[in-house]
C-alpha cells in the first residue's frame, strides 16, 4: 500500500516538474495565412526553421482559407479578444485593415523594438504599394504579379509565336490560328477575377478610383466606365464570343491551372506564384513552358501592372514580449535567405534587390527564365498611383462588381451597360463605406 | 391528452435547461438581429451608426435583392415539385413485394445522408463544362456542350437537379412509410368495386397521403430556403451574376464577407417573415385539404 503511494507521488511529482519546465516555454505566436494547398507544408517548414533558430519563440502557422476568409476570421477573432498575432492580408484589404484599428503600424514596431531593417534593399515598387501617407503599415512578404504562360511546344506545332510583350490583338490572332487549326480546344483561360481588370487598367495608367487612386484621400467615385476599363472588357468579351476564352469559374485558380496543364488551352494568364507548379507540370508532361508580360491594347504605353499577393500585419492588443516575437518573425520572413527560398519554392518574386542579385549570380534565372518574367515586368513599372494599387475601403465590394459585370456580359448584356451599372453600384459602395467608417477606428 | 404533473416546481426545474438554451441561442440572437436592422455596422461591431429604416429602404429598392427573392422562390418551387413527384413515383415502385427490393430502397435513400456541400461537390464535377460526365454524354448524343457555370438559367438548372437528387431519399422514406400504412382493406374494397389503378391512386392513395405531402412540403421548403447554402457556396457562389443568389446565400455574403451586418440583419428579418408567412399559409391550406386519420 505504501509502495503504491510512493509510485503515485513520484509520478505526480514528475508531472508537476514537467509542467513547470514547459511553463518556461517559448513565447507562442499565432500566424494566420492564406496560402493553401501545397504551400501549407512550405510555410510550416519555414516556421519550424524559425522556431529552431530562435527557441525562445514558437510560431504556429494556420491556414484560414482565402485572403477574404482570413481577414473576416481575424476581425471576428479580434472582437472576441482573440486576434492572431500575425495576419496575412492582401493588398485590396489594406485600407480596411488600417481602418479596423486592430493592427499595429509596422514602422512603429520596428522602431520600438530597435530592429534592423534595410528598407533601401526592398524593391521600390513593392514599398510604394504599401506606403500609406508615407508610413509603412505592414511587412511585405509574398508579392506577385500577373503574367501570361503559354505552351511553347504547342505553339511551335501550330507555327505561331508570341513576343515577350504581347498585345490584345496578338492574342486574338495567335488564338484563332491555334483553335482553327485544332491544336487546342481553347486559346486562353483565366479565372474570372477582379485582379486582371485592375492590371489592365493600371497598364494603361488608369486609376480605379479618384483622389489619386485613393492615395491622396478617401475616394468619392470609381472609374469602371473609363476607356481603359471598357477596352479591357471588350477584348475579354470578344475572346469569349469567339470561343477563344473558356470560363473556369470565379476565382477558380485550380480549375484554370488544370485547363492549361491538360492542354485544353494553349495559353493561361495567372499569377507568377504559379510558376513552380506549372514548371513542374511541364517537366512531367514533357512540354516547354514560356512566359510573357501581360498583354495590353495595341498602341498603349506600357505602365506596368500592380503588385499583388499579400503582406504580414501584426495585431496590436498583445503583451510586449509577444509583439516583439511577432515583429522578429515577420522581419525574418523577408530576410534575404527566406525571400530566395520562398521565391524558388513558389514563384512569388524575391522582394529584395540583394536577393535578385544573388539569384542572378547563381544563374537561377538562366536556368529557369520563367521565374524572371514577373520581376522584369515589375522593374519596368512606372511609379504612378495606378500601378501602386487603389487604396479604399470598398475595394472588396468593387472586386465583386468587376467580376459580376463580366458574368452579365457573358449573359448578353452590352459592355458599356454592364460597366455603367457596376460603376453606379461602386460609387454607392464607396459612399456607404465613407458614411459608416469615416475615419479609422481608435483603439488603445 | 394532458398529463398532470404532481409538483409544479419540479416541472419548471425540468423545463429550465431547454428554456435557457432557447433564450441564449434563439430569442436573444433574434432580438439582437432585429435591433441591428436599424444600424449600419462596421467590422462586426467595432463601429456602429444609427440609420433608422435605411437598410429596409435600400433592400426594397434593390434590384439585386428582388432577383434574390425571385431566384429563391423559383429554385424552391421547381426543386419541390420535381423532387416530390419523382419521389412519389419511386416510392410506389419501391412498395412492391419483389425480391431484392430492399437493395433498391437503400440505393435510392442513401444520398439523403450526404450533406448539401458534398452533394454540391459531386454534382460540380458531373456538371463541369469541360470534363464533366454530363457534358460528355450530351456531346456524344446531341453534340452540345452547355456552359453550366457561365449562363444563368443553366446554373439554376444545375442547382435544381442537385437539390432534387439529394432530396429524393428523404421524400421516398416518408412516402414509402405512408404508403405502407394505407389499410389494405380500402384498396381491396376498391378493387372489388371495379376501380382501376389510376382511380385507386387519385381517389384513395393520394388523399390518404396528404398529411405526408403537407409535412414534406414544409420540410423541403426549409431545406431549399436554408440548408442548401452549402451547395450554393460550393457550386456557384450565387452566380453567375446573381442567377443562383438565393436569399440565405446573399444574406451570409453581405453580412459575413462584406461586413454589412445591419443590411444582412434586415434581410434576415425579411426572410424570417416570409418563411413564417409561408408556413402559416401551408397550415391554412392543410386544414382544409389534409385528411388525417386514415385507419
Amino acid at each position: 500500500m505504501w509502495r503504491r503511494l510512493l509510485v503515485v507521488s513520484l509520478m505526480v511529482g514528475l508531472l508537476v516538474l514537467t509542467a513547470l519546465a514547459t511553463s518556461q516555454a517559448a513565447v507562442k505566436i499565432v500566424f494566420w495565412h492564406a496560402m493553401g494547398g501545397w504551400r501549407i507544408p512550405v510555410i510550416e517548414r519555414m516556421c519550424a526553421d524559425f522556431n529552431l533558430e530562435y527557441p525562445e519563440f514558437e510560431v504556429v502557422p494556420s491556414w484560414k482559407g482565402s485572403y477574404d476568409e482570413t481577414f473576416v476570421a481575424s476581425i471576428a477573432a479580434a472582437r472576441a479578444g482573440k486576434a492572431p498575432h500575425i495576419l496575412h492580408v492582401t493588398q485590396p484589404i489594406t485600407r480596411e485593415a488600417i481602418d479596423s484599428g486592430i493592427f499595429a503600424v509596422a514602422e512603429d514596431l520596428i522602431d520600438r523594438f530597435g530592429m534592423e531593417v534595410k528598407w533601401e534593399d526592398y524593391i521600390d515598387a513593392v514599398l510604394d504599394t504599401y506606403r500609406v501617407g508615407g508610413r509603412l503599415y505592414c511587412f511585405p512578404w509574398n508579392s506577385s504579379s500577373a503574367i501570361l504562360y503559354y505552351n511553347k511546344t504547342l505553339f511551335e506545332k501550330a507555327g505561331v509565336s508570341l513576343s515577350r510583350k504581347p498585345t490584345f490583338e496578338d492574342i486574338i490572332e495567335v488564338g484563332n490560328k491555334i483553335v482553327d487549326g485544332g491544336y487546342a480546344t481553347y486559346a486562353i483561360t483565366w479565372p474570372i477575377l477582379y485582379w486582371w481588370v485592375q492590371q489592365w487598367m493600371a497598364e494603361q495608367g488608369q486609376n480605379v478610383v479618384d483622389n489619386e487612386n485613393g492615395r491622396a484621400g478617401r475616394p468619392t467615385k470609381a472609374y469602371l466606365t473609363s476607356d481603359a476599363s471598357i477596352q479591357a472588357y471588350e477584348w475579354w468579351k470578344q475572346l469569349y464570343d469567339e470561343g477563344l476564352w473558356v470560363n473556369p469559374g470565379r476565382s477558380a485558380w485550380g480549375e484554370a491551372l488544370r485547363i492549361f496543364t491538360s492542354h485544353e488551352s494553349a495559353m493561361f494568364i495567372s499569377t507568377t506564384a504559379h510558376v513552380t507548379a506549372v514548371q513542374k507540370s511541364s517537366a512531367e508532361g514533357g512540354w516547354e513552358l514560356e512566359t510573357t508580360f501581360l498583354p495590353i491594347p495595341e498602341g498603349t504605353e506600357r505602365c506596368g501592372g500592380t503588385v499583388g499577393g499579400g503582406t504580414l500585419w501584426v495585431t496590436k492588443d498583445h503583451p510586449d514580449e509577444q509583439l516583439k516575437a511577432a515583429t522578429k518573425f515577420v522581419v525574418w520572413m523577408s530576410d534575404t535567405a527566406q525571400t530566395i527560398r520562398w521565391h524558388q519554392l513558389t514563384g512569388y518574386y524575391p522582394i529584395k534587390k540583394t536577393a535578385v542579385e544573388i539569384l542572378e549570380r547563381e544563374g537561377w534565372f538562366e536556368e529557369k527564365p520563367s521565374y524572371r518574367t514577373a520581376i522584369d515586368q515589375l522593374l519596368e513599372t512606372k511609379s504612378i498611383p495606378a500601378t501602386q494599387s487603389a487604396l479604399f475601403g470598398a475595394f472588396r465590394a468593387v472586386e465583386d462588381l468587376m467580376e459580376i459585370a463580366f458574368e452579365e456580359i457573358m449573359g448578353g448584356k452590352p459592355v458599356e451597360e454592364a460597366l455603367a451599372k457596376a460603376n453606379d453600384k461602386a460609387n454607392k459602395a464607396i459612399a456607404e463605406y465613407r458614411r459608416v467608417i469615416g475615419e479609422p477606428i481608435e483603439r488603445k | 391528452m394532458a398529463a398532470k404533473f404532481p409538483q409544479k416546481a419540479m416541472a419548471y426545474f425540468l423545463l429550465a435547461p431547454t428554456i435557457l438554451i432557447c433564450l441564449l441561442f434563439l430569442y436573444y440572437p433574434t432580438g439582437r438581429t432585429v435591433s441591428l436592422t436599424f444600424y449600419k455596422v462596421a467590422f462586426f461591431g467595432l463601429k456602429k451608426i444609427y440609420v433608422g429604416s435605411d437598410n429596409f429602404k435600400e433592400l426594397f429598392t434593390s434590384a439585386d435583392y428582388l432577383q434574390s427573392v425571385l431566384v429563391s422562390f423559383i429554385f424552391t418551387g421547381a426543386s419541390i415539385v420535381l423532387s416530390m413527384t419523382i419521389s412519389l413515383v419511386l416510392a410506389i415502385l419501391l412498395n412492391q413485394k419483389v425480391r431484392g427490393i430492399g437493395i433498391y430502397v437503400i440505393a435510392i435513400i442513401w444520398p439523403y445522408t450526404l450533406s448539401f456541400a458534398v452533394a454540391g461537390t459531386i454534382w460540380s464535377y458531373l456538371f463541369n463544362p469541360a470534363v464533366g460526365m454530363i457534358n460528355y454524354l450530351l456531346e456524344s448524343l446531341f453534340r452540345i456542350k452547355p456552359d453550366w457555370i457561365s449562363i444563368g438559367p443553366l446554373a439554376l438548372i444545375m442547382i435544381i437537379v442537385t437539390t432534387t437528387w439529394k432530396s429524393l431519399g428523404y421524400n421516398v422514406i416518408f412516402f414509402l412509410a405512408a404508403l405502407q400504412h394505407i389499410p389494405r382493406e380500402l384498396l381491396e374494397a376498391a378493387n372489388v368495386d371495379g376501380a382501376n389503378d389510376l382511380q385507386r391512386f387519385w381517389k384513395i392513395i393520394l388523399p390518404l397521403l396528404t398529411p405526408t405531402i403537407f409535412f414534406l412540403l414544409v420540410m423541403n421548403s426549409i431545406h431549399c430556403f436554408f440548408t442548401s447554402y452549402g451547395m450554393i457556396s460550393i457550386m456557384t457562389e450565387g452566380g453567375p451574376a446573381g442567377a443562383t443568389n438565393i436569399m440565405v446565400y446573399k444574406l451570409v455574403h453581405d453580412g459575413f464577407n462584406m461586413f454589412k451586418t445591419g443590411y444582412a440583419s434586415a434581410q434576415s428579418l425579411i426572410l424570417f417573415v416570409i418563411v413564417v408567412a409561408f408556413t402559416l399559409i401551408q397550415f391554412r391550406v392543410a386544414g382544409r385539404r389534409v385528411h388525417y386519420g386514415g385507419a
